[in-house]
């Protein structure tokens, strides 16, 4: 049987991140944490593998213990496993060493076909993590897929470009990112809802994984924020009140003056 | 030693893309203040079809340096990376940098990997200081802007589509091919088996002139589909925010802000959008801007040209009103 890794994050939940003041970082901890939602597309494009083609698929996430919820979810969905790779040491990495500590964890779950992510993430809207870990682990990598299946031992996928669109043929192992938004996605399965409180994630956190810790959180990140400010607009202009009737007539006074309605 | 900057041509069929002219009107600066030379890198599959780039003359690199092979032809990523890189520890630049496209958002973090540096994203500003450089991006959903900087070098970074304006130079860069050594692997693991040239050109509402935006001020999908009718009369292209998009208002093509669609039309008017920064810096480039919104200390209202506190359906209705009455 051959293996899928599904890469997924879970972000805070719109409203609740706070940014910490020194490292000018997220506080992860203290969000309420939901499926980054540009992962489901990648959990679905893995399920109509393992439908078409009997894969095992596995959900992987790096992130802290309020994850596990997440990833309970993520059972639901019909994966065969799920694993949190947490450690405190972790925590501030950049996209290069978060793509780092997932090449690793990556690699202790080898041999695999295929790897896949979502395109993006919404809180750090990088995309910068598929690619960067397909990098380390020295495996092609393709981006904006929209579907992919696998014919005759080989993948092929077709992906958006900015020129168009491609159908592209690879052989396994390889990491593909999916397109935020694909056709439809498949509800979670009730039988596993109902169980999902006593499946736990298989944690593998630095012990495991081995890294050098300079190369690993803050320490191992080389972009580095300098400084944050609040983007603030002095007023630029008149602003009117009234009724929507008046201002309507009053907007459509400003445009002619500028000349932008006849 | 690091002494030049290496700015990444995305070619494509005898075309440069416009992304890859955009960056070159803020890298020129970084380049003058930092005393490096600004080198435009090209890859591609055809000499006789680059070198008749008419844009080749007028941009405003110091150099261009090209480099042919037929594997180019759809510049798959893994050798794509292969060149850059090797071309990276030759020369040791002090930044390498990429146009936010499809493209750029793949190559620039397989090289980043590969070279162990750090990669920042959407970047759209600059800052030098005491001959230091300071990316600037806007960040985390809060109206934050973050300075970035690289613990060391290269310094990379991918710059926001529309952020920057097309300028050409005084004069012509330097060109030349660049051939790599004889043993080199040429090879890429990606076989196109078929291509498909996008029907529409780039999105209309990235060069249009008028742009009518949405936010969840509009209430409704009811409310938001007014602005159609609105773009119909003012010749205008419609947008609309993050979370209408996600609300499922407006398709995620029309979404301005970060990675979204950038534009910078003569006239932009804003119907119910807060202006959260995510949104802004995909517009702040806008000539005139009017925003329609009940809050009057909202963002979008304190960067407007002209404001209106009201409620932006009943204004919205109202307008249409008025507009059509007149025809």
């Amino acid at each position: 049987m051959g293996r899928i890794l599904v890469c997924i994050k879970g972000v805070p939940k719109p409203g609740t991140v706070k940014v910490d003041k020194e490292t000018h970082t997220l506080c992860r901890k203290s969000a309420e944490l939901i499926l980054n939602p540009p992962d489901r597309p990648a959990l679905e494009v893995a399920q109509r593998l393992k439908d078409q083609a009997n894969f095992e698929v596995i959900a992987i996430s790096m992130g802290p213990p309020n994850m596990v919820p997440v990833l309970q979810k993520v059972y639901a969905l019909g994966v065969d496993d799920i694993y949190l790779i947490s450690d405190r040491a972790f925590a501030g990495s950049d996209t290069l060493a978060t793509s780092r500590i997932l090449a690793k964890a990556l690699s202790l779950l080898s041999p695999f076909d295929l790897v896949v992510m979502g395109a993006r993430s919404i809180d750090g809207e990088t995309g910068q993590v598929p690619p960067e870990t397909a990098s380390l682990l020295n495996l092609p990598s393709i981006t904006y897929v929209k579907e992919i299946r696998y014919v005759d031992g080989k993948f092929i996928a077709i992906r958006e470009d900015d020129f168009g669109e491609e159908e592209m043929e690879f052989y396994p192992p390889a990491v593909v990112s999916i397109v935020p938004e694909i056709d439809y996605v498949r509800p979670p399965s009730l039988k596993r809802l109902l169980s999902i409180k006593e499946v736990t994630p298989k944690i593998l956190t630095n012990a495991e994984l081995n890294l050098d810790e300079a190369s690993i959180g803050l320490s191992g990140s080389p972009t580095q924020v300098a400084d944050v400010f609040e983007k603030t607009f002095v007023s630029r202009g008149e602003i009117f009140e009234g009724e929507p009737d008046e201002l309507a007539e009053k907007l459509i006074e400003v445009l002619k003056e500028k000349g932008f309605l006849a | 030693m690091a002494e030049c900057i290496f700015a990444f041509g995305q070619c494509f069929e005898g075309k440069l893309h416009p992304a890859s002219l955009e960056i070159l009107t803020p890298l020129r600066e970084v380049a003058d203040r930092l005393n490096k030379r600004l080198i435009l890198i090209g890859l591609a599959d055809d000499k006789e079809k680059f070198l008749a780039i008419p844009e080749l003359k007028k941009l405003l690199a110091d150099e261009v340096w090209y480099i042919i092979h037929p594997n180019l032809k759809h510049l798959p990523d893994d050798l794509c990376e292969r060149v850059l890189v090797y071309l990276a520890s030759e020369h040791k630049p002090y930044g390498i940098f990429f146009p936010a496209t499809k493209k750029g958002l793949s190559v620039a973090p397989r090289v980043a990997g590969s070279l162990q540096a750090g990669l920042c994203a959407h970047v759209n500003a600059f800052e030098v200081k005491n001959g230091n450089l300071f990316l600037l991006r806007p960040t985390y959903g809060e109206n934050i802007i973050a300075k970035l900087t690289s613990q060391r070098l290269p310094i990379m970074a991918t710059l926001a589509l529309n952020a920057f304006p097309i300028r050409e130079a005084e004069r012509a860069p330097l060109i030349k091919e660049v051939k790599l050594p004889e043993g080199f692997d040429w090879s890429t693991k990606l076989t196109i088996k078929n291509f498909k040239p996008a029907k529409k050109s780039p999105s209309r509402l990235s060069v249009a002139k008028v742009v009518v935006a949405g936010g969840m001020g509009l209430k409704s999908k009811e409310n938001f589909q007014m602005l159609f009718e609105l773009a119909k009369i003012l010749n205008a292209e419609v947008g609309g925010t993050r979370p209408a998009v996600h609300a499922g208002w407006v398709e995620a093509e029309r979404m301005i802000g970060v990675s979204g669609v950038s534009v910078r039309p003569k006239q932009y008017l804003a119907f119910g959008i807060s202006g959260a920064i995510q949104h802004t810096v995909g517009m702040e480039g806008s000539e005139f801007i009017v925003s329609i919104n009940l809050d009057k200390e909202a963002p979008m209202m304190r960067m407007a040209h002209v404001g209106f506190a009201c409620d932006a359906p009943s204004f919205l209705k109202a307008l249409l009103q008025k507009l059509k009455a007149k025809d």
